[in-house]
């Protein structure tokens, strides 16, 4: 699970998960929540789902470097996506995410996110599994 | 799995130590943390303290402190408050000779975040009647928002041409006047940008955004001249009460913080390699004499000249609705450049440093550079004045037009505040708004407000920012910036 914590000029997300695998689905479904508000007003459609693959095995780059893949995705090709299937190896992580294309006369936006922040970035594992904390510039 | 979205008091306000030094200036002494190379300074008075110490911004402080080279003290403006790694409203100088450091967190993502004031010939009388539907125009002829591309788009071999010559690149093309770039920070370009440093990514961000206000903070505000408080300066500035002005927010856009974002992977492992120790990754740098340091600075120049162009595009855009709604031609409504600031940037400056005269590299990250009367970078017809700095408030209350002060060469690296700050969390604002017609609220208070967004009207709503007046009150006393004149908004658009 996700939530958005307060950080005085911008929107801080702190994810809970049993699975690293789960606390990266979660922590992409929080940022598409931040851009995009409700998450329900996203249809996924098949031929806009896309594939990414993000080498590395620290947990806290691998976390910053997908959600930067994922808010590029916005920035670049307008995608919105709301599902995200993750598998993570010893090469890194390897996701499907789904979802569509960002349309104005269905989808209504919420925050523009300038970037992905470095700032109190952490990933580590709990008695419970992992917990993650991530900051955007709004 | 979603989660309606909870708050967290920031726990984490600031105990260490505030030595008050005089009735506008606290220190953290640099025995707080060991490491620090340089006192805290922070320009504030009693009725901010609580703010103050509610967040981690002066603990921000003191980790500037740290950097490599850094001259004097680490420095904050009034405006202060929680930012990343360095505290927004923060101003560090740098001695490169010495190894001194540059760091992209001391300019921020939004490079080149700046503010323009326009001026126009018309009066209050003359813009109420069309209000209403000059802000209605304004919203739906100039691009705000999030996904909004502007009308503007340039290719990649363009968008570099543009980042190398800055607004005379738009003067070519008809969409900037001599005096626009006369009026300009470093009349509109900074030398030595290296946009071959600028990645595919940035520049696919930037092609269709330059002339677009982008969402968050930025807005356009039609305001008026609310009083006059030095009449000298304001008639310089061109300035009188009851004048009609517009005050343009932006930066760099996409362009500009993928810039940042680039940087900070290229250094992340430049500290271990120059053998730093820095308390916060986000303040990750370079040795400005270093090939990492180079490529910043070019990369950042190239972005800087980006926003530069965005907010010209901006003004230019104004200008014609102005001139359609009014019909009349946007000349004959006087609408001209009064000045154009940079409130995110770095850049090497000449300072006097104990004495001795040094080119040092200022970070002014939410922060203004308010050079005073007789310095040689201010426009020849400021130059008795001192140069116009343009404070944004918030949309309900005021901005202002300061000039340089007499005291910011000594005190502050020739640098005054950027706006109001924030006080109040966007997750906190919202929760303020509930129940709350923002809108109709601004409209009884005589401010017409058009807003892309459900959320940025709630999150950006007034209460949210500290009284600007306060801010520039006490820059004002500490001799950094003077006051000029007082505006009030009377329409705004926002993302």
């Amino acid at each position: 699970m996700h939530e958005i914590f307060e950080h005085t000029a911008d929107l801080g997300l702190r994810v809970t998960a049993p699975t690293l695998e789960r606390l990266m689905a979660d922590a992409a479904s929080g940022l598409f929540q931040i851009i995009a508000g409700d998450l329900a007003q996203i249809r996924p459609r098949a031929d806009h789902a896309e594939q990414f693959h993000v080498l590395g095995a620290d947990p806290t780059w691998l976390l910053f470097d997908w959600i930067s893949e994922l808010h590029a995705a916005f920035e670049l090709r307008r995608m919105l996506f709301c599902r995200f299937d993750v598998a993570i190896d010893a090469a890194g992580l390897h996701a499907t995410a789904h979802g569509e294309r960002y349309d104005p006369a269905r989808h209504t936006l919420a925050h523009e996110i300038k970037a992905i922040t470095q700032h109190e970035l952490a990933v580590f594992e709990t008695a419970e599994g992992w917990e993650a904390t991530l900051i955007v510039d709004i | 799995m979603t989660a309606t979205p909870t708050e967290r008091s920031p726990d984490r306000g600031f105990a260490g130590p505030l030595e008050q030094v005089d009735d506008c200036t606290w220190r953290i002494p640099k025995t707080y943390k060991q490491g620090m190379l340089v006192d805290g300074l922070i320009f504030a008075d009693e009725r901010l303290i609580p703010q103050l110490r509610s967040d981690r911004a002066p603990e921000q402080v003191a980790n500037v402190a740290f950097l490599p080279g850094i001259q004097t003290a680490s420095l904050a403006m009034p405006d202060i408050h929680w930012g990343y790694g360095f505290c927004i409203g923060g101003v560090c100088a740098t001695d490169p000779a010495i190894g001194g450091v540059v760091s992209p967190g001391g300019v921020g993502y939004d490079i080149n975040c700046g503010v323009r004031l326009m001026r126009t010939n018309l009066t209050l009388a003359d813009i109420q009647p069309v209000l209403l539907g000059l802000v209605n125009q304004l919203l739906r002829d100039v691009p705000v928002g999030v996904g909004q591309g502007g009308s503007h788009r340039f290719s990649p071999a363009e968008l570099r041409e543009l980042m190398q010559q800055g607004v005379p690149f738009l003067k070519r093309r008809g969409l900037a006047t001599e005096d626009d770039i006369a009026l300009t920070e470093a009349e509109g370009c900074i030398a030595d940008a290296r946009p071959e440093y600028v990645s595919d990514r940035a520049l696919a961000r930037g092609s269709d955004q330059c002339g677009t206000v982008g969402a968050g903070n930025h807005f356009i505000e039609v305001q008026v001249v609310d009083r006059v408080e030095d009449n000298t300066a304001a008639a310089a500035f061109g300035l009188h009460a009851g004048q009609i002005c517009v005050l343009i927010h932006s930066g760099s856009r996409g362009l500009g913080y993928q810039v940042c974002d680039d940087s900070l992977r290229a250094l992340r492992d430049a500290p271990t390699k120059y053998g730093m120790h820095l308390p916060d990754r986000q303040l990750v740098c370079a040795p400005v004499e270093s090939p990492e340091g180079q490529n910043y600075l070019g990369a950042m120049r190239a972005a800087a000249n980006y926003a530069f162009c965005n907010r010209q595009l901006l003004m230019w855009q104004v200008r014609e609705v102005f001139a359609r709604v009014l019909d009349k031609p946007w000349h004959s409504l006087g609408m001209e450049l009064l000045y154009d600031v940079a409130h995110n940037i770095a850049k090497i400056e000449r300072h006097q440093v104990g004495g001795t005269n040094k080119d040092v590299c200022v970070h002014r990250k939410g922060a203004t550079r308010a050079f005073p009367a007789g310095h040689r970078e201010i426009p020849d017809r400021y130059r008795v004045t001192g140069q116009p700095v343009i404070i944004p408030g918030d949309m309900g209350r005021a901005s202002w037009v300061l000039r340089g002060g007499p005291r910011s060469m000594e005190r502050s690296f020739g640098t005054t505040c950027h706006g109001a700050g924030r006080c109040l969390s966007r997750t906190a604002a919202t929760k303020a708004a509930r129940g709350r017609n923002i809108q109709e609220e601004l409209l009884r208070g005589g401010v017409v407000a058009r807003c892309r967004s459900r959320e940025g009207l709630a999150e950006e709503q007034p209460l949210a920012y500290k009284d600007v007046d306060v801010v520039v009150d006490i820059v004002h006393r500490a001799g950094l910036s003077l006051k000029v004149a007082r505006l009030r908004p009377l329409g705004v658009i926002k993302g």
